[in-house]
């Protein structure tokens, strides 16, 4: 049998989930990681291609404070992560992004530092925020320990033992980054700078080059202290035990903003993952190999879900459902039909009709899992050009303008702003720290200075004015008529191109979840565990069970 | 608000004095359209402000001092004080008042496959514009995307916006003004190939930071208790 593309493409076509269902709240809010997240797509490059990891600088003494460099060298390109340890007095450990202080600080320097530039970044990374990198560096990132376990496993160890299994499951990171900053952010290199390198065209690669080669960092400080306190009876971390763990992260509402702010990036993000569930349903028959790469796929995401902890309400109830939910698909699969006409598809629906959310979005990560060889060329495409659609086509007519927004914005235009449900919130960035927050707009001060975040509602004012504006007039006249709706047009004009650019909620509805958000992006970024602390505010953990830099080469691509 | 205060999750506030500030593009992005947004302008307009600004930046220019200097000007007009009129005879201000080279610029690269917008041959009277130097990343744009070569005139001089990217040097030269009455000229080109050699980023400077910085903080809501509870986790991180 033989396919051209095109009739594959619009075999596909057929099988890809339309917007208004995926871009809701409640799936972005439910979503799990992929083997297209962006972690992983750094994991089979570096597995994949000939990239040595190596450790050139070990600087660091009994108590655990100095500095070292970790390498990752291709025959092209050296990056090399320059990490400083501090001793941090117990009351100044915050994750909170305005922190003062840390255990630890690192930078990704592009190239191999020289004593110069370590001297340099010594000067600055430890300071963070009040220091100063430069286009050399291409991340800023610190970490703060988890303090029961850091503890645990530095006692154990120095002790001779193996730390506690149920203490590492209960944590699963040694370390937690409270921030990792890229794109310029401090003085760093630009993302337009580098974004042409084949390493990096996929998004945040050196955001996750950073953590991986954090998390390595976190395992050899434990040893280093552990053998610095115990002496000859000093054991290294079992292996097995090492693999478990990741690295924490702690995040709160400033990346909520992000996913609003890159509508195209979002649209690129969500495109590739759709097409590649609709690739998987729209194959014929299922491969024997691909059937027990699912069921492989489904074992280790029953044993994930079986240690995920959280203490929020919300998560609590996901939780639930996600275990019931990879129950309820464990017993379908023993005895599920896979010679009928296209079995992933007919899999797909039963879930579709059968799971929750939480489920349904479990279900569309593991039948990915199996099928590197048919989707992970799209992760080429989840990068995004943002100049190239910054421009806004004057010419339009706005009778055009109004049928984008009568058809793609139907959603935002059902939605009823006269209610103070449906206002109760409003985004700002505070006077004091400078970071996003989400007001009450009934007890607060400041809506008047609200930020452009909820587009339904732009979207809606957008409306109310073309409704009444000459149709054959262009967007042009439009603009120098009401320049007040020049953010929210270019927008229109994306989505026209881009149909899965928004979220298509109300985000400052009483209601809205502002984790949603953020478990949407993180899980992009390939968090597993997502743990809400508030409503607002969450930790993740990243790299479980991936490959260590000594094991890299060995596990072939993840 | 302490000067040196670390906590704050901003990028661009710890410089002082005479110190050179080389900011990325990304930083003079953000900072620009901050502070386009606090001196006045719209959202979408303040967003033209920021890609000006950058746009320079990475020509070796500092776009950013100029911004400045435009905005502080601008602070506090109208609309109708800054924006051109789209006439036949013109894209002058309506009320006779310099136009803001963000706006006109922008507004001419919304015209771009418009009759009303530069074609070649035309020649637009720009009049009075304010910090002349704001409007050249929006011209080199539209050259580009209309394979133009556009030359700016002035009482005393002129400058071919085309391909090999020469005019550079007498942009920053003869443009870097307070104002300029300007008249823009159209002639097909060869389409330009943005440089492949790439010029180091233009810094700029503590001062230029500090009263954009003054202008961005407009668009900050003043810290309460109820916003300072909700905004981190409600259980504690030294676990």
């Amino acid at each position: 049998m033989s396919l051209n593309t095109s009739s594959l493409a619009q075999e596909t076509v057929r099988y890809i989930r339309p917007a208004k269902e995926v871009m809701r709240l409640g799936h972005l809010g439910s979503s799990h990681p992929t083997r297209l997240s962006f972690l992983r797509v750094l994991l089979r490059r570096l597995a994949s291609s000939d990239w040595q990891i190596d450790r050139p600088v070990w600087n660091v003494n009994a108590k655990g404070v100095g500095h070292c460099v970790y390498r990752a060298k291709s025959t092209e390109r050296t990056y090399s992560l320059v990490a400083f340890a501090h001793d941090l007095p117990a009351d100044m450990r915050s994750d909170r992004v305005i922190a003062t202080a840390w255990d630890a600080t690192f930078t990704l320097f592009d190239g191999d530092p020289t004593a110069k530039d370590i001297a340099r970044l010594a000067d600055n990374v430890p300071f963070q925020e009040a220091g100063r990198i430069s286009p050399k560096e291409l991340t800023l990132a610190r970490a703060n320990r988890s303090v029961r376990l850091f503890e645990h496993v530095v006692t154990a160890l120095s002790q001779g033992r193996q730390p506690d299994l149920a203490e590492i499951a209960a944590v699963g990171y040694l370390m937690r980054t409270t921030a990792v900053y890229g794109s310029g952010k401090f003085g760093a290199s630009d993302r337009a700078d580098i974004a042409q390198r084949p390493e990096l065209a996929a998004p945040f690669q050196v955001e996750m080059l950073t953590v991986w080669l954090i998390r390595a960092f976190t395992v050899d400080i434990v040893e280093h202290i552990a053998a610095a306190r115990g002496g000859r009876s000093a054991v290294k971390l079992d292996r097995d035990i090492r693999r478990t763990l990741g690295v924490g992260n702690s995040t709160g509402l400033g990346m909520a903003p992000f996913i609003v702010r890159h509508p195209v990036l979002l649209n690129n993000w969500m495109m590739a993952r759709e097409e590649a569930l609709a690739r998987v349903r729209a194959q014929l028959t299922a491969q024997s190999q691909a059937v027990s790469g699912l069921k492989a796929a489904l074992e280790a995401t029953i044993a994930n879900a079986a240690v995920w902890r959280s203490e929020h309400p919300v998560q609590i109830r996901k939780l639930h459902d996600l275990r019931r939910d990879l129950a309820l698909l464990s017993n379908t699969l023993d005895t599920w039909d896979w010679n009928g006409e296209h079995p992933w598809d007919a899999l797909w629906m039963w879930g579709a009709q059968t799971l929750t959310l939480e489920g349904q979005e479990a279900l569309l990560s593991l039948m990915l899992e199996p099928h590197g060889a048919l989707i992970d060329d799209l992760a080429d495409q989840m990068g995004a050009d943002e100049a190239a659609s910054f421009r806004i086509n004057g010419a339009m007519p706005v009778a055009e303008l109004r049928r984008i927004l009568e058809s793609d914005y139907a959603w935002a235009l059902k939605i009823d702003f006269t209610t103070p449900e449906n206002v109760a919130r409003f985004w700002y960035v505070s006077e004091e720290k400078l970071e996003p927050r989400l007001g009450e707009r009934a007890t607060e001060e400041g809506a008047t200075l609200e930020q452009p975040l909820c587009i339904a509602r732009l979207i809606s004012e957008l409306y109310a004015t073309v409704r009444n504006f000459d149709g054959a007039a262009t967007v042009a006249a439009l603009m120098l008529a009401h320049p007040e709706h020049r953010y929210v047009v270019r927008r229109a004009q994306i989505t026209k191109h881009h149909p899965y650019a928004e979220v298509q909620d109300n985000l400052i509805a009483s209601d809205m979840l502002p984790i949603d958000l953020l478990r949407c992006k993180l899980a992009f970024f390939g968090a597993s565990q997502f743990d809400p602390r508030s409503d607002r505010w969450v930790r993740i953990n990243l790299f479980a069970d991936a490959p260590f830099p000594d094991e890299i080469d060995a596990v072939g691509a993840a | 608000m302490e000067p040196q205060d670390q906590t704050r999750g901003d990028s661009t506030a710890f410089f002082g004095d005479a110190q050179a500030a080389p900011l990325s593009c990304n930083e003079a992005t953000s900072l620009c359209i901050k502070a386009a947004r606090g001196a006045g302008m719209s959202w979408g307009m303040a967003e033209e402000a920021g890609f000006a600004a950058a746009w320079l930046v990475s020509h070796g220019i500092d776009g950013p001092t100029h911004l400045r200097a435009h905005l502080e000007r601008a602070d506090g007009r109208d609309w109708v004080d800054l924006c051109p009129s789209v006439t036949p005879d013109g894209w002058q201000n309506a009320n006779g008042q310099p136009t803001c080279p963000i706006i006109l610029g922008a507004t001419m690269c919304d015209y771009a496959d418009l009759p009303e917008g530069p074609a070649s041959g035309a020649s637009i009277v720009l009049g009075p514009v304010s910090a002349p130097i704001l409007l050249v990343p929006f011209l080199s744009e539209l050259a580009q995307k209309k394979g133009l070569a556009l030359t700016l005139t002035w009482a005393t001089g002129a400058i071919c916006i085309d391909e090999d990217e020469t005019w550079l040097q007498p942009v920053k030269q003869s443009l870097g003004v307070p104002q300029l009455a300007l008249t823009l000229s159209a002639y097909n080109a060869r389409p330009h190939e943005p440089s492949a050699a790439s010029t180091q980023n233009a810094q700029t400077t503590a001062a230029t930071i500090a009263a954009l910085n003054t202008l961005a903080m407009r668009t900050t809501v003043p810290a309460t208790e109820a916003s300072r509870a909700g905004a981190g986790s409600s259980l504690s991180d030294n676990d």
